[in-house]
């Protein structure tokens, strides 16, 4: 994001925390599709990910004077949904998906998607521990480092580079059993 | 009816309506305790979107590829779990009862049910019509050393499917829609 | 490679858009919930605007240049990825006829048998 851009929502921000709705309703213009993605990637599902969002962006609402910058809203927005997500899968035994509906909607459509891949991240995901999960996210649906991860997280860096480095480990493993069978294919 | 209750009535009627309507997706577990026990496991899951890239890569030329990219056509998904074991009896029909519990829901209508005492095999095959049209297949094959789940979503067109006779070996059915079984009717 | 698996997988975790209706209801709520004050006067910053002309331009070079190297990599990713889902239906399909196959065996016996039995009478 150019500075420029930055610049207006940190303007939005301050009339939003004066009172200004029309402020307050380009934020969650600008923040919701990052937040349903992380609560639906974390969550599984789209009727928990729509709960979660709204719970998320109604604590917001409480919390706006405590919010120094757009560049902070992210990061709160982040953490809480996150740390909500975490919390609610500790009471659940795992990621669920229900319906074929529910799944297409699960991953990016555009032109370059590749559904073997998704089917691979998917799978993964559902074997991830809720801590991995958000790591994975923050780091690929984000685009946060390591270090942003671990302060968003509360957890230590090593940690972090360990959960990824395994993620990764795994999908390498998924691409390699393709390949295995492409060569296999190409022979016959 | 009073007007006020009008709506309250739609609203309250929305949940079992769509209850109501059939849905041949079958939940169908990981077994991972099996999977570990398994000599041999087949986990194949098929979206839409993996059905239509595989469309793509079937060769129209290959007679083979072009019968199984008509029959794929209408399909929605194809899910497989087969485990294949190294002894007799290695896992339990409590295992694969979770699955046949379901295709006891409204909507099922089992098709064929066999026994052979030759190959010690049984076979339950299970369709779901609606509007005189197959829209999902279920197929529960149980052996002693192997099991076999096959749930298939979508407009089925068992005519395609049976012209695929000689291609995979697949036999002729002899299937008519119309004479679908009642519940429990066929044994 | 792992650039590669990295790569796509950004590509699939870009964020979607929650559904329309769900994106309003929360709009509405979370505005209902804010009191209303008095607007202030908005500024616009009209310095702003060459350097996001110069930024939007440079962005999009850099883009242009990119893109020639990531399709060929796509290319490449997307054909090894339809490959395994024609193998997958296949063995699917084969499968599934297979087990068919193990009913037809079956039916067949017994109608032989049957007809053995109706022919002794």
């Amino acid at each position: 994001m150019s500075d420029g851009s930055l610049d207006l929502l940190d303007d939005e921000l301050a009339k939003a925390r004066s009172g200004e709705r029309t402020a307050l309703a380009v934020l969650v213009q600008a923040h919701q599709r990052a937040v349903y993605s992380l609560a639906l990637r974390m969550l599984g599902t789209r009727d928990l990910a729509e709960d979660l969002t709204q719970d998320v962006f109604m604590q917001l609402n409480g919390n706006l004077g405590t919010i120094e910058s757009n560049k902070h809203l992210g990061f709160w927005l982040r953490r809480v949904t996150t740390n909500r997500a975490i919390d609610q899968l500790r009471r659940r035994s795992r990621l669920q998906m229900t319906s074929l509906e529910d799944e297409q909607a699960f991953f990016s459509t555009e032109d370059d998607a590749d559904p073997m891949l998704q089917r691979h991240l998917r799978e993964l995901l559902a074997d991830l521990s809720p801590p991995a999960r958000a790591v994975l996210l923050l780091r690929y649906q984000e685009d946060l480092d390591p270090a942003d991860i671990a302060q968003t997280l509360d957890m230590p860096i090593n940690t972090v580079k360990s959960h990824l480095k395994r993620s990764l480990e795994s999908m390498r493993e998924k691409s390699v059993g393709m390949q295995s069978a492409r060569c296999e294919d190409s022979s016959t | 009816m009073k007007k006020r209750s009008l709506p309250i009535f739609l609203v309250l009627l929305a949940p079992a309506l769509a209850w109501a309507a059939p849905n041949p997706k079958l939940a169908i577990p990981e077994f991972t305790g099996l999977a570990q026990k398994a000599t041999e496991s087949v986990t194949i899951t098929l979206d839409p979107a993996l059905l239509a890239m595989a469309g793509r890569f079937l060769d129209g030329n290959d007679p083979q590829d072009a019968a199984t990219q008509e029959i794929i056509k209408g399909l929605r998904g194809i899910y497989v779990r087969s485990f294949t074991f190294d002894k007799d009896s290695a896992y339990q029909q409590a295992d694969i009862d979770a699955v046949r519990a379901q295709l006891a829901a409204p909507g099922w209508n089992r098709l064929v049910e066999t026994h052979s005492r030759k190959t010690r095999a049984n076979v339950d095959i299970y369709i779901m019509v609606d509007n005189n049209q197959a829209i999902g297949l279920a197929l529960i094959a149980s052996e002693p050393r192997q099991f076999t789940i096959v749930n298939i979503i979508g407009a089925i067109d068992l005519d395609k499917l049976h012209k695929l006779e000689g291609q995979f070996g697949v036999p002729k059915l002899d299937i008519d829609l119309s004479k679908t079984p009642a519940p429990g009717a066929q044994k | 490679m792992s650039q590669e698996i990295e790569s796509r997988m950004r590509a699939a975790l870009r964020p979607v858009a929650p559904p329309e209706d769900f994106s309003q209801k929360l709009l509405a709520r979370v505005i209902a919930d804010r009191p209303t004050l008095p607007k202030p006067r908005r500024i616009f910053s009209e310095s702003a605007r060459p350097l996001m002309w110069w930024l939007t331009a440079s962005l999009a070079a850099c883009l242009i240049l990119a893109v020639g190297v990531q399709r060929h990599l796509e290319q490449q990713r997307l054909q090894q990825s339809g490959l395994e889902a024609r193998r997958e239906v296949v063995e699917a399909l084969r499968l599934t006829s297979q087990k068919l196959n193990l009913a037809y065996e079956a039916v067949k016996n017994q109608s032989t048998s049957l007809g053995d039995e109706e022919s002794g009478v």
